[in-house]
């Protein structure tokens, strides 16, 4: 496992916790522990917004997908505002992001990337992988988008655009990946679960397993 | 525009079209410490201590040198802690007392199965 940009001077993160405690974990205790002394922070607060983050995964971006799929005034309002058209869904926002959803299309291909950090629609995906936040990634995102998708195994024809959306603190981007082919008989159900994380953040396209296709169509 | 003046275009932590490692597929599942310190990030955010931008420009204020060393959370944890120096709200004399605290008591056991019998259910959203 590589989950680091740099030479190690420090104890591999793995080693974390257990009989020697690590310098940064005790860090972050000593801090929300004198926050809550300080009535800053509520006891709760923590673990209640680790419950927030377990609850955030890619099956609802999956959702809103699909839902885009199925229902066109549904993806119409979705396009016009992303953040209110997830609301209707019952995905609540916990933070004051706001969301632009960019369609791809068979002339444009939509890639997210956050150049300066790590922002990341996160409300609909949850947490993002290692490799968004670390420089590779986010360095070549904008310079050499074509050959960084080839890498994912997307071969973008030339004649389609690509276009690359940096997110800001306010504001977070999610593709919305084009409908596979013969997926007509599909539930919207069947649907969502066709939607992986990567293909909303445009790495990827959703494809179909051939075998999931035929049941689908039976 | 000559190249040195073209330097003062790119911000500290601007890293879009600059030469990098070859890219790796990589991921892992956060530690506790590091979900915790995630959730931290959120909570200090919502109760409006230390918002988004402000952690991003902590993390740049780091120097080139400390951030190739920190990981992603290690980088949060002690930016957390130098704005909230800055802005009075801990000390680093405090900080370093309940650092000791907590080494004592971790070494009976996990911290946070202990915080996790504190509290309800309900939701902050």
């Amino acid at each position: 496992m590589n989950t680091h940009e740099h030479n190690h001077d420090h104890p591999p993160i793995e080693e974390a916790g257990g009989t020697a405690p690590d310098y940064f974990e005790m860090m972050e205790t000593a801090v929300r522990e004198l926050l809550i002394e300080r009535r800053l922070i509520e006891p709760d607060d923590i673990r209640r917004q680790i419950e927030v983050l377990d609850s955030r995964t890619p099956a609802l971006g999956g959702k809103v997908v699909a839902r885009a799929w199925v229902d066109p005034e549904f993806r119409a309002r979705l396009l016009a505002d992303g953040r209110h058209a997830c609301e209707e869904l019952g995905i609540t926002f916990y933070d004051d992001t706001s969301l632009i959803v960019l369609e791809n299309t068979d002339a444009v291909h939509n890639l997210i990337v956050c150049t300066l950090c790590s922002c990341y629609p996160r409300p609909v995906l949850g947490l993002p992988p290692d490799w968004y936040k670390l420089k590779p990634y986010r360095a070549r995102a904008v310079k050499e988008p074509r050959a960084l998708l080839k890498e994912f195994g997307t071969l973008i024809p030339d004649e389609v655009e690509i276009r690359v959306s940096d997110s800001t603190a306010m504001v977070r981007y999610l593709v919305l990946p084009q409908r596979p082919e013969n997926t007509v008989n599909f539930t919207e159900e069947q649907l969502a679960a066709l939607v992986t994380r990567d293909a909303m953040i445009g790495v990827i396209r959703v494809n179909v397993d051939p075998a999931q296709g035929k049941e689908a169509v039976q | 525009m000559n190249e040195l003046a073209n330097l003062l275009t790119i911000l500290p932590n601007e890293t879009g079209g600059q030469d990098s490692a070859p890219f790796e597929r990589t991921e892992h599942e956060l530690l506790p410490w590091e979900k915790r310190c995630h959730a931290l990030a959120d909570v200090l955010d919502l109760y409006k201590i230390i918002n988004t931008e402000e952690k991003r420009r902590g993390v740049e204020a780091l120097g080139s040198n400390l951030v190739v060393k920190l990981n992603y959370y290690q980088r949060w944890i002690v930016v957390f802690a130098i704005i909230l120096f800055q802005k009075g709200i801990l000390t680093p004399d405090e900080l370093a007392k309940k650092m000791e605290e907590v080494e004592a008591r971790l070494s009976f056991g996990d911290e946070f199965e202990a915080m996790e019998h504190v509290g309800g259910k309900e939701q902050i959203c």
